[in-house]
């Protein structure tokens, strides 16, 4: 009943027209519909999303992003970093100190210098702090810090081709330090407890309906910006040659291609834009301190995209959302219960479901066809 | 003559000693009723008295907590209030000081009670009390515990009085105890340094130098650093002394603290080397990464504080047999640990040897649902483990000291080394193992159940993490969250040894172990660890496949 697939069916340069429509439509919804009916629909009405649910949404929509990284590093590449959320949390970071100087005198202690600071007996502003008063300067340092971590530490490890399992643990390790350097209050990024009591971005209050709504059609955007990226990315020759390399590396390497450089560009690309998902996180959540950034954070971005399906950019965003939203449930109903589901989801997904939620439907369609059509040959006398 | 008087001499010390209590305590209560115009003299005359009431009375004295309580016609009897065990009026009883026991009715024999301020303190005045406080000054020199009396001695050097030579040289003829004779004469050289004669002042900086005392080169530091016309400046065949002194006390120190450091090095090595074992074990040799191995570790830990409190339970907390339950508890840990690691096996690794990458996830989700087995379980925070007395204190060499758990770890780890060489190396399981390693398809050919393999080696490296578990309950805290503690430390002593190679742990652990301690002192704990971390990612780029790295000529 189905007609040979010619090849621009089976890959289609981008989207095909359906495909187009299944993009546009919830984003639009999502980036326009949702803000217009929280700004004008009265408080009672029933249609109207509340501002914790736009909030809640928008914080889950960075951490979409951050997923999409791991799953094009992931999925695509074969690189299992357990350093992204390191890299999300030093976007976090960099927009967390312009943001902290943004408060001006309206911290606790009514000083310039940001709260802790004073705490700790600070007499003037750090030199390294004082550019972070430019907004321009605080957004090219979330990109750029990421950035320039991920390839100082992807250019040592790709050009000794160091792979597989022990990327994974050095990039572990390097999480593990990173975080035991910004728990040091003398480091000088407040310590355990991070930055917090954030006023206002840009001049907006931060606290006003607004500046939140704003706050969350950005990370929408985001979202559906970088999805397109990747997408194009993946669709594109270099997709092939990323999964080429994902599936037997030393072969591309053999055919002359360069692969670390590959894989180091992609490594910087995600790191960049992960930190990017980090700076928005940070004024939605309105704190950021180093438990951010733990190994552990890491692995739970990689749970998301297994559960939701690697290899898929859809998967990773299904993930996220699926599993942090059963993470809040979890915590409010039975928090004692949380690290066992946790536990159990990915011992489940990673032995019965290695697809992930978005194999579930190609899953249950071929079991149909298995009831349908059961299986001919000789039955059983 | 000299003779006759000398034995004399003796006979009466020997008495004095054997009937210490009696005669010291005869002294002591006769100083507390004297007259009033001899009281200060007999008060004063106490100094160097040993007798374990002394402190407390002479305490007591001072604050006016002191009482004379007269039972019928007897003289009265010195002695201290306490309460009345059991009574709920707040009554109090009377402890005399002669005997410690409570004061007697002389005509019924029943303890006599007081309400409180129903007897009047024994009065003090200000010469007095000052005498009392001589007196104390110097109790510690003679008191019963070594460590007392050498703490006491310290703070007499230190306050650096010449009236307290004489008492210091007196006890130094009779002191037997080397610590505390050593704490003598460096607080009677401390006390020299101030003497008016130069070479006595020479001699004792000599004599501090040779005893290499800290608190001395303190001292001589602030003397060298005094202007030359200062009053108390040193003159300059001094101030060479002292800075040969200072010196020579300086590089003994820097020099036991480099050992010092050294030995922790080593035994934070051999804990690394115990816990990264059994990952050498199961991710070197099965190329499983069990992200759950902390978590083995701490079923060991839990086993050994199980044990324990068995042992507790059925001897007794203080008994000699309570001493060995380390020991019972060491299999205890190695089997419960390699237990739960059979059942992880089975239950998840054995689908995921093809999946490396997806087998460090499943027993991510495993060590999740440990932890929070082992906080349902025992409870969120650290349990108490006691170390067996034999493990407690430690010894020192030459000025270093060697705590006893952690000549254990080393000891320990020696021995684990052998017998996981030994297992490998010389039994047919090892033998198994070892092919199974190479090439697992070829030796499932030849007849070689590969799946019983795996199953014991993975529960064999998961009982070497219980064993470390056991270990380190005796040298850190054991909680819910230990595991993830060492996990990544582990993981870098595997991946800086080379894969598959248990010398290459060996070297490995012990390299990061030493450097980790030695760094600390200079950059601080977490500095120190940091820069661990880092020198072994530059390390990879120079051995990509660490130090003693498998050599093969496969290619994926």
């Amino acid at each position: 009943m189905s007609a040979p697939a010619k090849l621009s069916d089976v890959e289609p340069r981008f989207f095909t027209r359906a495909q187009w429509a299944s993009f546009i439509v919830p984003t639009l919804v999502l980036a326009l519909l949702l803000p217009l009916l929280n700004a004008l629909l009265p408080a009672d009405s029933l249609l109207r999303p509340s501002d914790f649910t736009l909030n809640l949404y928008g914080k889950y929509a960075t951490y979409a992003v951050l997923a999409l990284g791991v799953d094009l590093l992931w999925g695509y590449l074969g690189i299992l970093s357990l350093g992204q959320a390191l890299f999300f949390s030093l976007g976090g970071y960099a927009f967390g100190m312009h943001l902290l100087l943004m408060i001006g005198k309206d911290g606790q202690y009514k000083s310039d210098l940001p709260d802790y600071m004073v705490f700790l007996g600070y007499k003037a502003l750090p030199a390294h702090w004082e550019p972070f008063y430019s907004f321009p300067f605080a957004l090219a340092a979330v990109l750029l810090v990421p950035a320039l971590l991920a390839f100082v530490f992807g250019w040592l490890a790709f050009r000794s081709r160091i792979k597989g399992v022990y990327l994974s643990i050095l990039t572990q390790a390097l999480t593990y330090a990173a975080a035991l350097l910004f728990f040091r209050n003398d480091f000088g990024f407040g310590g355990n407890n991070g930055f917090t009591d954030f006023k206002r971005v840009l001049g907006a209050d931060l606290n006003s309906p607004a500046t939140r709504r704003a706050l969350y059609i950005a990370s929408i955007a985001l979202l559906a910006a970088v999805f397109l990226l990747y997408r194009w990315l993946t669709r594109a020759k270099f997709g092939h040659l990323m999964q080429a390399i994902r599936d037997g590396e030393n072969r591309v390497l053999f055919s002359g291609y360069a692969t670390a450089r590959y894989k180091l560009f992609v490594f910087v690309l995600v790191a960049a834009i992960t930190g990017l998902a980090g700076a928005l996180y940070v004024p939605q959540v309105g704190i950021i301190n180093p438990s951010e950034m733990t190994a552990e954070k890491s692995i739970e971005a990689v749970v998301w995209v297994a559960v939701g399906g690697r290899g898929t950019l859809i998967g990773p965003i299904i993930g996220a959302i699926f599993v942090n939203a059963l993470k809040s449930w979890a915590t409010r109903e039975a928090p004692e219960r949380w690290l066992y589901i946790l536990g159990g989801l990915f011992i489940v997904v990673v032995l019965f479901l290695p697809g992930g939620i978005v194999s579930l439907p190609t899953k249950f369609r071929t079991f149909l066809a298995k009831l349908r059509r059961p299986p001919s040959g000789p039955t059983a006398s | 003559m000299l003779r006759t008087l000398s034995i004399f001499l003796f006979l009466l010390a020997a008495a004095a000693l054997s009937a210490a209590p009696d005669a010291s305590r005869a002294r002591l209560l006769a100083a507390l009723v004297a007259p009033a115009d001899q009281q200060v003299a007999a008060v004063r005359a106490l100094v160097g008295l040993e007798d374990a009431a002394l402190v407390p009375t002479l305490t007591a004295w001072r604050a006016a907590e002191l009482y004379l309580v007269t039972t019928g016609t007897a003289s009265p009897v010195p002695a201290l209030l306490a309460p009345l065990p059991g009574d709920a009026d707040g009554r109090l009883q009377a402890l005399a000081v002669a005997d410690g026991l409570p004061v007697k009715d002389p005509a019924t024999g029943q303890p006599l009670t007081f309400a409180p301020k129903e007897l009047k303190a024994l009065d003090t005045t200000a010469p007095l009390r000052r005498a009392i406080r001589d007196v104390l000054e110097v109790a510690g020199v003679a008191d019963p515990s070594p460590a007392v009396r050498r703490e006491s001695i310290e703070r007499l050097g230190q306050s650096r009085k010449a009236d307290h030579l004489p008492l210091l040289q007196a006890r130094l003829a009779i002191e037997f105890s080397p610590a505390v004779r050593s704490a003598l004469q460096d607080a009677i050289a401390f006390i020299q340094l101030a003497d008016p004669a130069v070479e006595v002042r020479l001699q004792a900086i000599t004599d501090l130098a040779a005893a290499h005392s800290l608190a001395a080169a303190a001292r001589f530091k602030e003397q060298i650093a005094l202007p030359a016309d200062a009053p108390g400046a040193a003159s300059p065949v001094e101030l060479a002394a002292l800075k040969t002194a200072v010196k020579t006390i300086e590089d003994h120190w820097s020099r036991v603290n480099f050992f010092g450091n050294l030995f922790r090095g080593l035994s934070a090595g051999s804990v690394l080397l115990l816990i990264a074992l059994g990952l050498a074990i199961t991710f070197g040799l099965m190329g499983v990464i069990n992200m759950a191995h902390g978590e083995l570790m701490v079923v060991g830990a839990y086993a050994t504080f199980v044990v324990q409190n068995l042992f507790a339970a059925a001897f007794g907390p203080g008994s000699l047999a309570f001493n060995f339950y380390f020991l019972a508890a060491l299999p205890v840990a190695f089997a419960a640990a390699a237990l739960v690691g059979l059942v992880i096996e089975r239950g998840v690794i054995q689908f995921l040897y093809k999946r490396p990458l997806e087998s460090l996830l499943a027993t991510w989700g495993v060590s999740l649902a440990l932890q929070q087995t082992f906080r349902l379980v025992f409870g969120p925070a650290n349990v108490q483990i006691n170390a067996p007395a034999w493990l407690q204190g430690g010894t020192a060499l030459y000025d270093v000291a060697f705590a006893y758990n952690r000549l254990f770890v080393i000891g320990f780890a020696v021995l684990v080394v052998f017998g996981v060489w030994l297992v490998l190396n010389r039994t047919p399981l090892g033998l198994l193992v070892r092919a199974v390693m190479q090439n697992r398809q070829m030796a499932s050919c030849i007849g070689v159940k590969t799946t019983r393999v795996n199953m014991l080696t993975f529960a064999f490296g998961s009982g070497l993490a219980g064993l470390a578990g056991a270990c380190l309950s005796q040298l850190g805290n054991v909680g819910p969250g230990m595991g993830q503690l060492h996990i990544i430390d582990a993981f870098m002593v595997v991946v800086s040894g080379g894969v598959g190679n248990v010398l290459g742990s060996v070297a490995a652990s012990l390299g990061i172990g030493v450097t980790d301690q030695l760094l600390q002192p200079v950059l601080g704990a977490v500095m120190g660890k940091i820069l661990v971390l880092f020198a072994i990612i530059l390390f990879l780029q120079w051995r990509p496949g660490g130090l003693f790295p498998t050599r093969s000529r496969s290619l994926d």
